[in-house]
């Protein structure tokens, strides 16, 4: 038997590029989530539930990719960057392996069930992690198309126009300029 | 149909040892544990029984015990771990036997922390993975058919400085041996069997009918809810049944193993958050949501709820059912169990949350409280694998309607 059909083929290059996209992605979202908190009364209302320099990271293991965003003032958030090692975390939540978080980032696999396969390592306060998961869906609502965001959360919610258009817009900009 | 998920993991290895003369055995299951002075922990209400008594009995002199602590308290805390773990010290244990429900097994896990990893702090080895070896042996003997704990690889244990409840996980927490034996719940008082029991039939639904079913949880689920169907309502008219007794005990534990792999959904959700605000016990809790949540997700899963009517109701009514009826069905049949109880019981099982009361006898949810309940139920994780979610109106929405016993309006369920 040739090795090949032995051993499943390791190959550098795909990895690389899954690592790129997921840090990509991982990077908008953090930003994102900075500009939600500006925009979107409903996340707002979540951090002012956090405690104060709360700081959550969700990420890749092991040393995948990562994003880390710290509770700033009462009601705001901060994305801080991309090393974990750099600072402490109240709250991590990290998938356990490249190919779970790519699972979950090209939506073959949604929140709820990525959970119930036990796809993600949760590291810190159960309660604060509730309020964090409540927060990245309304982020992944804002940034994914209807079609797309309807297999990223369980139930798609239904808002006024108005909160989903304009705020779409506002959180777009202000995650690509970083404000 | 079984639904087969691309991924899932089981995991059940605790032995279990069931039947009418079980106690009789432990000597032999502690030689085989390589034990031989263990150490019994229990609270006042187990021992006030005289099922201690029952147990030492039947182990006859074949034992010596090195130690008997009777007084675990309701929420197992660490100065009681503490204080185990000491006694079991002093009197050179080198076993630990918990006989009792959900908190005298969580505090002798703790004190089985602290002894075996000979250490004081014990909160050092909070959280998932924390335990890299085997513990000293550990024997269950479930006192209540219900919690399911002697199967759980969990512990929680409240720190009372810090003012938390601190989850310990590892595999290594899971008992050795559960000892079910009908002799441990025959004199359970009929208000604590029809909530016990109605507390394992909601881990074996949700289990089934929420988002990290498996094939063999479903297999664990389904036969606890055949066993659950067929022998409650007859151990409540009849307490002294010993059958009745050793099924229902059965059924407890495999409900247990397949909600401690398959996990819950909103029902204890709201259950937990509920008997965390207002006190109300967790059993009672469970009978009086289970319905409401069925209903809730009924457009998510309404065709696993309807699989249910055959362990429930059996074949003849299964097939009579027709198939789009059959989930409103097993809704129905569940009210109709705590209907019946609540009329055995003399209305000590209450049918709705305004019909719970505390020791005093004033109400023990006060309708003021439900936005309490609604912002405990938000931090609660049990609702990540519930099939719908839930945002603060639809809480409000099911909590009233639980409050005052009136079936949920289809209508108001917002389907996305
Ligand atoms: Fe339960």
């Amino acid at each position: 038997m040739r090795m090949e059909l032995v051993y499943r083929e390791i190959s550098p290059g795909r990895s690389y590029l899954k690592r790129a996209y997921l840090s990509i992605n991982l990077w908008f979202m953090g930003r994102a989530i900075q500009a939600a908190a500006r925009v979107d009364d409903q996340v707002r209302r979540e951090f002012r539930s956090l405690p104060d320099k709360f700081t959550f990271a969700l990420g890749i293991m092991p040393e995948g990719p990562h994003f880390i965003v710290q509770k700033s003032g009462v009601d705001s958030a901060r994305y801080i960057g991309r090393c974990i090692d750099a600072q402490p975390v109240d709250l991590k939540m990290e998938f356990k392996h490249l190919e779970a978080g790519m699972l979950t980032f090209t939506f073959r696999e949604n929140t709820p069930v990525a959970t119930a396969r036990d796809r993600l390592v949760v590291d810190g306060e159960v309660a604060y992690a509730c309020s964090v998961v409540r927060i990245l869906d309304i982020v992944q609502i804002y940034l994914l198309p209807k079609l797309v965001a309807r297999l990223a959360v369980k139930r798609y919610p239904r808002w006024p126009l108005g909160r989903k258009l304009i705020n779409r817009t506002r959180i777009y900009w202000r995650s690509l300029i970083g404000y | 149909m079984l639904h087969v998920p691309g991924y899932y993991e089981y995991c059940c290895r605790v032995k279990v040892v069931a039947g009418h003369d079980v106690l009789e055995r432990i000597p032999a299951i502690l030689e085989r544990v390589h034990a031989t002075r263990p150490m019994i922990v229990t609270d006042r209400g187990v021992a006030g029984a005289g099922l201690i008594d029952v147990m030492t009995e039947a182990m006859g002199d074949q034992v010596t015990i090195g130690g008997i602590e009777d007084d675990v308290p309701p929420d197992s805390s660490i100065e009681a771990v503490r204080r185990i773990a000491e006694a079991y010290r002093n009197n050179r244990c080198d076993a630990l036997i918990a006989v009792g429900g959900g908190s005298v097994l969580d505090t002798a896990k703790g004190a089985n922390i602290m002894v075996s990893e000979e250490t004081d702090d014990l909160m050092a080895f909070s959280g998932v993975g924390t335990l890299k070896r085997r513990l000293k042996p550990l024997i269950a003997i479930p006192t209540t058919a219900g919690t399911g704990s002697e199967t759980t690889l969990v512990a929680v244990i409240k720190d009372h400085e810090r003012h938390q409840k601190m989850p310990f996980i590892s595999y290594f927490l899971l008992p050795d041996a559960a000892l079910l034996d009908s002799r441990m719940t025959l004199t359970l008082p009929p208000a604590i069997t029809a909530a016990t029991g109605m507390d394992a039939l909601t881990h074996a639904v949700e289990a089934y009918t929420c988002l990290a079913k498996n094939p063999l949880s479903d297999a664990n689920a389904v036969s606890a809810i055949e066993l659950i169907a067929k022998h409650l309502l007859p151990v409540m008219k009849q307490p002294e049944d010993r059958d009745g007794r050793l099924a229902l005990a059965v059924a407890a534990t495999l409900a247990g193993m397949a909600f401690s792999n398959a996990m819950v959904g909103m029902v204890h959700n709201i259950g937990h958050a509920t008997g965390a605000v207002c006190g109300v016990p967790h059993g009672t809790c469970m009978a009086i949501l289970l319905p409401y949540g069925l209903e809730y997700n009924q457009h998510r899963n309404g065709h696993l709820t309807a699989e249910l009517l055959l362990p429930l109701e059996g074949a003849d009514t299964y097939a009579r059912t027709p198939r789009n009826q059959r989930a409103q069905r097993v809704i129905a049949r569940v009210r109709e169990m705590n209907q019946s109880l609540h009329d055995i019981t003399q209305g000590q099982h209450p049918r709705c949350l305004r019909e719970t009361y505390d020791r005093d006898g004033n109400a023990a949810v006060p309708f003021e409280r439900l936005p309490d309940i609604v912002a405990a139920a938000k931090n609660d994780p049990a609702v990540f694998l519930n099939p719908e979610d839930l945002d603060d109106e639809d809480y409000r929405m099911v909590l009233e309607h639980a409050w005052a016993g009136t079936p949920l309006d289809c209508t108001r369920i917002k389907r996305g």
